[in-house]
């Protein structure tokens, strides 16, 4: 069974129909990414999975909860770790305590133990020396890192992505893809909206473009390369030249 | 973003001196405070007559003056956040209220209020007793530090409503996006992330709502509390000597609100984070 199950899913933001219809399966383990102009509803997609947007029309089911019953949104959102552009890391917290905060408080997680989990992320992610500094004293680059580990600290089921790297200067991207890339590696399920069109390669088992609230094409990536659809071939000859 | 340059210790000085930086870490204000207070005391060693008399006399006024002040400022610290954040709320049956709270307070005189809740409300207290017949509620005396406290803390928390929610919303919206992510509730994102960033922010206008209840503190002398300004009052009402008294009224409040400025700053400067 799918982990990610979303059927016809419709999003209106008052006037503007942003989701028209979309359903996507996303089995375990899978890396899917989705690319799409701006507007086309790739983030809107996204933040539906974990209810950060309230969905109005259709059904998104998650590892078996379905996200209609208001009761299971804190569930689904303790299994499903999300990364935003603009990082948002809570600014008056060490790194050590955005990465411990929610481990005590939602998992119910000893002082120790979560300690020990945080330091072994902050290792993985390659900045074990800063787990005492304060967001603003790190790169952005840095910052998403510790960012992915707040996530990962909450032994999420799946990973959601909204532009990790659109917020970075291009010298740091690499060192976020490159823990994505461990990630996806690792089999964590990954939904990763984006346009870094060598991580797609090298990580995707699928690849999505969205226009206009709607899936245009949804192919393996070495399809979807080399797509005969007009519109994704307009699109990704738009992304590809900007490299 | 990215780290910014601090300056060197004594960098912008043109001679550096050793202990010049445990100096420079003491706030200069502090020696108005200190002015201040030193006047109090010439004033009261050097002119004992009527000096010394009036503020022998005025003493336990100061003393139910801070009580009113501190006592009402917890309750508008909590009313504020309670206010604030059902001002937020979307529930409509939470935010409807909270709003109606804030806009019928705000739109009437305190002095009108305090008058209200003294002469007013121990009345509707007795009817609705003697409607229900029940004896407490019949015998209901107004208390007047009670009342005081009471009527500065429902005032004061309308207007501290509006700081919290200035404050809270100037929280990046992100910050609650990204809380929530991790699975936190809404009052545990609230607790943890929110509501910590937010009282950094609202310190100085709660700081400023601080020094003007202290200050509006002096109104309750119109509904028989013996504070500050109504033992003064007293005072001159015997002895007439109407400079002498008020103007020592005025440097007591002017030591204390200058007092609670520099605490303020102090603990505005302690909580100081950069985003």
């Amino acid at each position: 069974m799918p982990i990610i199950q979303a059927q016809n899913v419709h999003k209106y933001f008052s006037e503007v129909h942003a989701l028209q219809g979309v359903s996507l399966m996303v089995e375990k383990g899978e890396v899917v990414v989705i690319i799409g102009p701006s507007g086309s509803g790739k983030s809107t997609l996204l933040r539906c999975i974990n209810r950060l947007e309230e969905y109005d029309e259709g059904q998104i089911i998650v590892d078996g909860n379905s996200l209609d019953d208001v009761r299971n949104i804190n569930i689904v959102r303790q299994e499903v770790g999300m990364v935003f552009q603009s990082f948002n890391l809570f600014a008056h917290l060490t790194v050590m305590d955005n990465l411990t905060l929610a481990q005590k408080v939602v998992r119910r997680r000893k002082k120790d133990e979560a300690q020990k989990i945080a330091i072994n992320l902050l290792e993985k992610v390659g900045i074990p020396d800063k787990a005492l500094a304060y967001p603003i004293q790190l790169s952005g680059g840095q910052q998403q890192r510790v960012a992915i580990a707040r996530a990962l600290a909450m032994n999420p089921k799946i990973m959601l992505f909204d532009e990790p790297t659109s917020a970075l200067d291009p010298e740091m991207i690499k060192e976020v893809l490159d823990v994505m890339l461990a990630l996806a590696n690792e089999g964590i399920t990954m939904i990763v909206v984006s346009h870094e069109m060598g991580f797609a390669r090298a990580a995707a088992n699928r690849m999505i473009l969205m226009d206009a609230g709607q899936i245009v094409e949804e192919n393996k990536p070495d399809d979807f390369f080399k797509s005969t659809n007009k519109r994704t071939k307009l699109f990704l000859s738009k992304v590809l030249h900007m490299l | 973003m990215g780290e910014r340059l601090k300056p060197e210790p004594g960098g912008s000085k043109l001679a550096y001196f050793p202990g010049a930086r445990w100096i420079k870490r003491i706030d200069p204000w502090w020696g108005l405070v200190l002015i201040v207070a030193c006047l109090i005391i010439i004033l009261v060693t050097a002119q004992a007559d009527p000096f010394s008399n009036i503020l022998k006399f005025v003493s336990s006024g100061i003393a139910v003056t801070v009580l009113v002040t501190v006592t009402s400022f917890l309750f508008v610290l909590i009313i504020g956040m309670i206010g604030g954040l059902g001002r937020l709320s979307r529930n409509p049956f939470i935010r409807l209220p909270a709003s109606l709270y804030v806009e019928i307070v705000r739109g009437i005189p305190l002095l009108v209020q305090l008058i209200w809740w003294y002469f007013a409300f121990p009345v509707v207290i007795q009817q609705i007793g003697e409607w229900l017949n029940i004896n407490a509620l019949i015998n209901y005396r107004a208390d007047p530090i009670f009342t005081a406290i009471l009527g500065l803390a429902i005032c004061y928390g309308a207007y501290m409503s509006e700081i919290y929610r200035a404050g809270i919303q100037s929280i990046p919206k992100g910050q609650m996006e990204a809380s929530r992510s991790l699975g936190m509730t809404y009052f545990q994102s609230m607790r943890h992330i929110i509501l910590p960033q937010a009282f950094r922010v609202i310190l100085p206008p709660v700081g400023n709502e601080a020094i003007a209840l202290l200050k509006d503190s002096s109104l309750v002398s119109v509904v028989a509390v013996a504070d500050l300004t109504r033992r003064g009052r007293e005072f001159m009402a015997v002895n007439f000597n109407p400079i002498e008294v008020w103007t020592l009224v005025a440097l007591l409040y002017l030591v204390m609100t200058l007092f609670l400025s520099r605490l303020v700053a102090w603990i505005e400067k302690k909580s100081h984070f950069e985003r």
